[in-house]
């Protein structure tokens, strides 16, 4: 078509093309100063929804890794304890085979007897233990105390608590943090309660030894030495499954981020050739519209 | 016979008609940046030829020309175009003001950002985890309470910033309304104007140009219908609204434009992008905000009481789902800490509206005074027991606090009016994303509809100068044209000189 051509044609086409040239790279220097080519959610509508999910979802793996540190330390220090407990119920078990021993006079006996009592008052001592003020084997009743010693080895004795307490490591995962003292020390209505076997052992060797009743105290003491094996190798086994869980939060981390980062963030060399790319023609507008803006016929009439 | 002067007065006829060519290619030259100008044309035509005068017809042959005169002298425009150039600028008018509405309320939003509600809504989540931890605490409540408040804020900020746009755009529209009466006064007076001077017979182009232009930007504000009468141009909107009568702007008003665009009168323009993005846009971002705040306090949702926990009165034996509205519905089966003799107090709401009404939005959600004034009325514990012969509230148990966190992952059942958002059942997290993937697909798409708009625009507009633009290159040759022709004249006029100076003064002087 014979279109006729004027300069404000020219000059607003060349106006409309350079301000294209200008639009697009502007938003390929945002996309290279800011390294993300998402910026707002028109940069790409779908990609933000993932975007916002992803961001939630290592917002909450930050919490988690939280957790998972507390829980680690929470479960090594009920292991401490608990092994601590181990210990007096192994020097229990020795007591009770030098006592049954037969060759023992009165007065060892009476001295081994003294021993057990320090051992029960130090049972009880760690059956109150705390932890950041919390004791830990009364359950979720964590405000109060779940043994006396006057009381304890009572058959009325009160029951600690026996709920867990759990703690969330993602969506639907959540591990107990700690043993109820139910498990580690014996029910009050358990024979091999620990408190009640140590004031038996206690009971059958002084003032008088009681043979008899001994070897029948030192079988339930043997009984609940397994369980608190059992219990030990429990809190180890949960410790282990929150090593799993950590490392789990760790290689999820490492997935989002990058997955975080393909949807986000710019790809430098492919934004840097095109940003070169846009250059050279921004360049090329440039040069060619100062030609052909410039000159009309009457820079050639004399 | 012919006179003796009349080619004298041939000479003249071309030097005026010359003149006038000259001084139209000036004004031409003159106006070549003037926006809305068009190009003026002389329109030549020989004048009428003559024949001797005599008592019967002359046995001369031929017709004798008598020269040159102009008839007129008009613009070279095509209306063709002026339609097609204010179809388009319409819709440039109506989809750059939705871009810029849109791109305020990504601005609002602020995603992706550190400091969007997503964020203050994960760290709400996780306050609660915290709080999890160390449910006997006051420390862990108090994170939750400014996190609550945090959240609060930013809700009711967010609100607050699309009610503050929703007052600028009604401030827009009513400057428009009033640019568009003030436009139609100027066309209804230049019609007055062009009329006067079409009764003597002329073209008043310059003020054809003027009232083009007016009615140009007037077609990027609204949708007008342009019919020209004997009476000027009269422009309406739809099919109630009369802009321009003849020399009578009645004009409009803001009710005006609003009942028209209700009645579908208003299609385009930036009038119908400024009520679209009030009334539309904004509107349904304001009230998917609202949903999102009900349903996080009121909507439906089933969680897991687990067993040991105090429900009813009673000690569940087994984990029970039950249906409870929303979190504050949740809060409430929580237990307070009591200092025995008091029995344990069943927690309250965790947040209220401001203004009392039932209905939560995002402009009213408030946290509780109570948890304000006290954080240790927010419940972490599900769990009572008989301790030492009295009820208490068990402080370790940390159920309640879990089944909060665990919200975050929870479905709500969202009320039928955020429907327009596609999610009825979903996370709080979905529904914005969702909310937010909406928002920039309709930003995007306003921004690609005002770029072709624009080119559109541009384009026509190009086509437009190329008919009516003034080129300097074809101006100038045109006055190299009109100047030799007025030279030519000028020598031809001599030489009739010449002729009858030899027949004055040479002739008659034989043998003297």
């Amino acid at each position: 078509m014979a279109l006729r051509v004027t300069p404000g044609m020219m000059q607003s086409q060349l106006m409309r093309n350079i301000n294209h040239n200008l639009t697009r790279m502007s938003s390929q220097q945002n996309e290279l100063s800011t390294g993300r080519r998402l910026n707002k959610p028109s940069d790409d509508p779908v990609g933000i929804t993932y975007s916002l999910r992803y961001r939630s979802e290592l917002a909450m793996n930050e919490q988690y890794d939280k957790n998972v540190s507390q829980a680690k330390s929470q479960l090594d220090h009920v292991d401490t304890v608990v092994g601590q407990l181990n210990d007096i119920v192994q020097r229990a078990q020795e007591l009770c085979i030098q006592a049954l021993n037969g060759t023992n006079p009165q007065t060892a006996l009476d001295a081994i007897a003294v021993e057990i009592g320090q051992i029960y008052e130090q049972a009880i001592t760690i059956g109150n233990d705390q932890l950041n003020g919390k004791f830990i084997f009364n359950g979720q009743m964590t405000d109060k105390a779940p043994y006396d010693a006057t009381t304890a080895y009572t058959a009325t004795a009160p029951e600690s608590d026996d709920q867990l307490i759990n703690v969330r490591f993602s969506a639907g995962v959540s591990v107990p943090i700690n043993v109820t003292g139910g498990e580690v020390f014996g029910k009050t209505t358990d024979s091999d309660n620990l408190f009640k076997t140590l004031k038996d052992i206690q009971n059958a060797l002084t003032p008088t030894a009681n043979k008899t009743a001994l070897e029948n105290a030192y079988g339930r003491l043997n009984t609940r030495y397994d369980q608190i094996i059992n219990v030990r190798s429990e809190v180890g086994a949960r410790t282990n499954r929150v090593d799993l869980i950590d490392q789990r939060l760790k290689d999820l981390e490492y997935n989002i981020t990058t997955l975080q980062s393909e949807t986000e963030d710019t790809d430098m060399a492919e934004t840097i050739m095109r940003y070169n790319q846009e250059e050279a023609v921004y360049q090329a507008s440039l040069s060619t519209g100062a030609k052909i803006i410039s000159p009309t016929l009457i820079d050639y009439l004399r | 016979m012919r006179s003796t002067f009349h080619s004298i007065e041939t000479a003249k006829r071309a030097l005026f008609t010359e003149q006038a060519n000259i001084s139209t290619t000036g004004h031409n030259i003159s106006n070549a940046n003037t926006p809305g100008f068009s190009r003026q044309r002389v329109n030549l035509v020989a004048s009428r030829p003559i024949e001797a005068p005599g008592y019967m017809r002359t046995n001369i042959p031929g017709q004798l020309g008598t020269g040159v005169e102009f008839t007129s002298i008009t613009r070279v425009r095509e209306k063709f175009l002026d339609d097609q150039f204010r179809n388009a600028n319409r819709s440039l008018g109506e989809w750059s003001v939705q871009t810029d509405t849109l791109s305020k309320i990504e601005t609002v939003f602020n995603e992706p950002s550190d400091s969007g509600i997503r964020t203050v809504m994960d760290n709400f989540w996780k306050s609660w985890t915290d709080l999890s931890k160390d449910p006997e605490s006051i420390t862990g409540r108090k994170i939750v309470r400014e996190n609550a408040l945090a959240l609060v804020d930013a809700m009711n900020e967010t609100s607050k910033h699309l009610t503050d746009l929703q007052a600028d755009l009604t401030t827009n529209i009513a400057t428009k309304t009033e640019q568009i009466n003030s436009i139609s006064k100027s066309v209804a007076d230049l019609n007055l104007e062009i009329k006067r001077l079409e009764a003597y017979g002329d073209n008043p182009n310059d003020l054809m140009d003027e009232r083009d232009y007016l009615v140009d930007q007037l077609s990027k504000m609204v949708n007008v219908t342009v019919v020209n009468t004997a009476d000027g141009y009269n422009i309406t909107v739809g099919a109630g609204i009369t802009l321009v009568n003849g020399i009578n702007a009645p004009g409009t008003t803001v009710q005006g434009l609003e009942e028209q665009f209700n009645g579908g009168g208003v299609v385009g323009g930036e009038i119908e992008g400024l009520i679209v993005s009030r009334d539309r846009i904004l509107m349904d971002y304001k009230s998917q905000l609202d949903a999102m705040a009900d349903t996080l306090v009121n909507g439906e949702i089933t969680v897991t009481i687990p067993a040991g926990s105090t429900y009813n009165g009673t000690k569940l034996i087994d984990d029970t789902p039950v249906t409870v509205k929303g979190i504050n519905g949740l809060h409430k089966l929580g237990f307070l800490f009591n200092t025995p003799p008091n029995t344990p107090v069943q927690a309250g709401d965790i947040f209220v509206t401001s203004d009392g009404s039932t209905t939560v939005t995002a402009e009213n959600i408030k946290l509780s005074q109570d948890i304000i004034n006290d954080p240790m009325n927010i419940a972490t514990s599900l769990r009572t027991e008989v301790i030492s012969g009295s009820l208490e509230t068990v402080k370790g148990n940390n159920s309640l606090a879990n089944l909060m966190a665990g919200l975050k992952e929870t479905q709500f059942q969202f009320s039928p009016v955020a429907s327009q958002n596609g999610i009825t059942n979903g996370t709080i997290d979905e529904f914005y994303a969702s909310m937010i993937g909406q928002l920039g697909l309709q930003s995007q798409e306003a921004d690609r509809q005002s770029t072709n708009q624009q080119d559109i625009v541009t384009q026509v507009d190009s086509r437009r100068q190329s008919v009516s633009g003034v080129s300097l290159d074809e101006e100038m040759s045109d006055l190299i044209k009109y100047q030799h022709a007025y030279s030519a004249a000028a020598r031809f006029m001599t030489a009739i000189d010449e002729t009858l100076d030899k027949v004055i003064n040479g002739m008659g002087v034989v043998g003297r």
